[in-house]
């Protein structure tokens, strides 16, 4: 029940029943609005702390975890001391007007959080997860592994590191210079089957790429591109396109025609407009759709999976699936690292980008 | 801009500038979209087998599909039960009650939500199928038992091994709810703020003005995921193959991921291409549906300027 209720009807005269009902009338609107408000708030905490602990806790394993076991006792003890934390962070912000005095309240919450926390899990906390990092035959080190079993020799993590940020760093320019020249000469050009050509961008769209794997494995094949990184950048890349050629257009859409229209009457050519006058104004929707297919590119499975096979090609999603598939009995500490060190380049770019994303309202390929 | 022939020059300026704008976009999806459909009949087709040649053409794919074999029922029943239920509980329903909950408290709080939400659909799949394994581990070290059996003093769960089905909805249900929450999300931001202060106005109460105002005008964005999720449940197998793997036995054994080991494992290139023809199908089918669902006619509004 909105607030303002009782307040427009406050406004009209004063009836015989009084003033005093429409005050108490206007505090059980709130109250009740609060709760509503509480309610939905839990719901949303308790929906999303399944989502949120599972990272956690692979951050906490990568960090703490011994070879031949997963702890867990240093997830639950920086549990017990953070959400405490944060639920007092929480009140002191609804509870106090901002100021200066809030500000030391804040920071001592944080000071006791972080002591006690030190204190708590300071002494199990260590680096030799990360060892990967420097020593490619990281496996052969674990202890209770021979050296020389053949299965387990890895390439360098930052080979696949390299793989995949060229995979999906070249992808992504790829989609964007194609899908900008194609976004703009469809929102600006009149040509004979300009509308067949957007319905069949449209149904290539909602199309799902998966079900041709077979026939895409069989083209590289012929073609001599199967296990090259450039194969499966052409395929990512196209498969993504449909979808940024939309994004594009509509971005493109968005431009006042009068710039453009101001620009060919002083005398710039088509091509000179769209690269001096148009191309700046869609930098927003370049962002949105680069960082979606570097996601996209970066995160890749099924087709790199089915398309790369020799070591030296091994994207990061390949690494941690075979490092994982490995070990995993072995060495949970060394997996999570891996995992940790994979998904934050993603989170990274998702959380500084987020913005930009919203902006674009279709879309995804995933169920 | 005096030319001797001004038709013909526009012509050739239209041509150029046609293959500099369009050519790329033109030429890769021709490559990996239409070539790859006449490519899959043409295989199906054929005997082709591990060592990828062509020896001979025959229809014993479509007569092995059609009366010799006995897997494509059941993986047909575990796709459809996966899908019904996924579609059901999460992509649409739980889609729609994160919309509504993270639009109805303030806006900061509601971003913050739905960031939370969307972190499964941005980390790498290979990353989310392992913390799903950690989570469902059956020993005491697995996340959920840690609970169960530390806290509330149950048996161990071993969710893999006794219920399949739930886990596979579960860990594509998380990812698929957020793509409904942010076109919902969208839908009730576009609702003109009027309706809702004239339906308080009215005496109506926060289930009422959902009920009468905000579910009316996501008609349409319902239909949408709808269709669009079906279609993207039933071709997709990513998650399915790194969590379960199709089993135990054949229990999570969905269609496309059977397509895809009949070609990849067991080296049946061409009976695979005709098993997939059934999902290129599908995919036709549906997004010709889907095309009449949107609005075309926005899309296809002809531009203004007409110099070449």
């Amino acid at each position: 029940m909105s607030a303002t209720l009782p307040s427009l009807q406050r406004a009209r005269p004063a009836s015989g029943r009084g003033q005093a009902d429409w005050d108490a009338l206007a505090r059980a609107g709130s109250r009740r609005r609060a709760i509503g408000q509480g309610l939905l708030m839990a719901f949303l905490v308790t929906v999303s702390v399944p989502i949120l602990l599972p990272y956690f806790w692979m951050f906490t394993i990568s960090v703490s975890a011994r070879t031949g076991g997963v702890e867990s006792a240093v997830l639950w003890r920086s549990i017990g001391i953070l959400v405490p934390a944060v639920l007092a962070l929480g009140f002191l912000n609804l509870l106090t007007e901002p100021g200066i005095r809030r500000l030391y309240a804040a920071a001592g919450i944080v000071v006791v959080a972080g002591t006690t926390l030190a204190w708590a899990i300071g002494p199990d906390l260590h680096l030799q997860n990360w060892a990967f990092l420097r020593d490619p035959n990281f496996v052969e080190n674990l202890s209770g592994r021979g050296a020389g079993t053949v299965e387990a020799q890895f390439p360098s993590v930052w080979t696949a590191f390299g793989n995949s940020l060229m995979l999906a760093g070249v992808q992504t320019f790829l989609v964007l210079s194609v899908a900008t020249l194609a976004g703009y000469y469809l929102s600006r050009f009149d040509f004979q089957g300009r509308a067949s050509f957007l319905q069949a961008l449209l149904v290539l769209h909602a199309f799902p790429a998966m079900t041709l794997i077979i026939p895409i494995f069989l083209l590289m094949h012929w073609t001599g591109l199967l296990d090259t990184i450039t194969g499966v950048i052409l395929v990512i890349a196209t498969l993504e396109l449909p979808f940024a050629v939309f994004i594009m257009k509509g971005f493109f859409d968005a431009v006042p025609w009068d710039i453009e229209m101001q620009a060919l009457v002083d005398g710039a050519s088509r091509r000179r407009a769209f690269l001096e006058v148009v191309f700046p104004q869609v930098k927003v929707g370049l962002l949105a759709v680069g960082v979606f297919s570097f996601i996209r590119g970066w995160e890749e499975y099924v087709f790199v999976r089915t398309l790369l096979f020799d070591k030296q090609n091994w994207t990061m999603s390949l690494y941690i699936f075979w490092v994982s598939d490995d070990i995993m009995g072995v060495d949970y500490g060394v997996v999570a690292a891996v995992g940790v060190f994979y998904v934050a380049p993603s989170i990274l770019l998702y959380v500084f980008c987020q913005k930009y994303l919203v902006q674009m309202s279709l879309g995804g390929i995933k169920g | 801009m005096a030319t001797t022939d001004p038709s013909s020059a526009a012509a050739r300026r239209q041509l150029a500038n046609m293959a500099l704008f369009l050519g790329p976009a033109t030429v890769l999806l021709f490559m990996f979209f239409i070539a790859p459909v006449v490519v899959d009949v043409f295989v199906a087709f054929t005997d082709m087998g591990r060592s990828l040649e062509v020896t001979e053409f025959t229809t014993a794919n479509f007569e092995r599909m059609l009366t010799n074999d006995s897997r494509i029922g059941p993986t047909m029943a575990v796709t459809f039960t996966y899908v019904l239920l996924t579609l059901g509980i999460f992509n649409v329903t739980f889609g729609l009650l994160l919309a509504l909950a993270t639009t109805a408290v303030p806006e900061r709080s509601g971003a913050f939500f739905r960031a939370i939400w969307l972190l499964p659909r941005m980390s790498p799949s290979v990353v989310y199928a392992l913390l799903w394994a950690w989570m469902i581990g059956p020993t005491d070290r697995g996340l959920i038992n840690q609970v169960a059996v530390g806290w509330l003093g149950l048996e161990p769960i071993d969710v893999l091994s006794n219920q399949p089905m739930l886990l596979i909805v579960l860990a594509n249900g998380f990812i698929g709810a957020s793509m409904g929450m942010i076109i919902f999300t969208s839908a009730i931001r576009a609702i003109p703020e009027h309706l809702f202060h004239a339906a308080r106005v009215d005496g109506a109460g926060p289930l009422a003005v959902t009920w009468h105002i905000t579910l009316p005008a996501l008609r349409w964005p319902l239909s949408f995921i709808t269709v669009y999720q079906t279609l993207s449940l039933l071709v997709s197998f990513e998650y399915i193959w790194l969590i379960t793997n199709g089993g135990p036995f054949y229990d999570t054994m969905v269609f496309a991921l059977y397509v895809y080991k009949r070609a990849f494992e067991n080296g049946q290139y061409a009976y695979g291409a005709a098993l997939s023809l059934i999902l290129v199908a599908i995919g036709i089918a549906a997004s010709l549906f889907m095309w009449r669902l949107l609005d075309m006619q926005r899309l296809l509004q002809t531009p203004r300027i007409e110099v070449q």
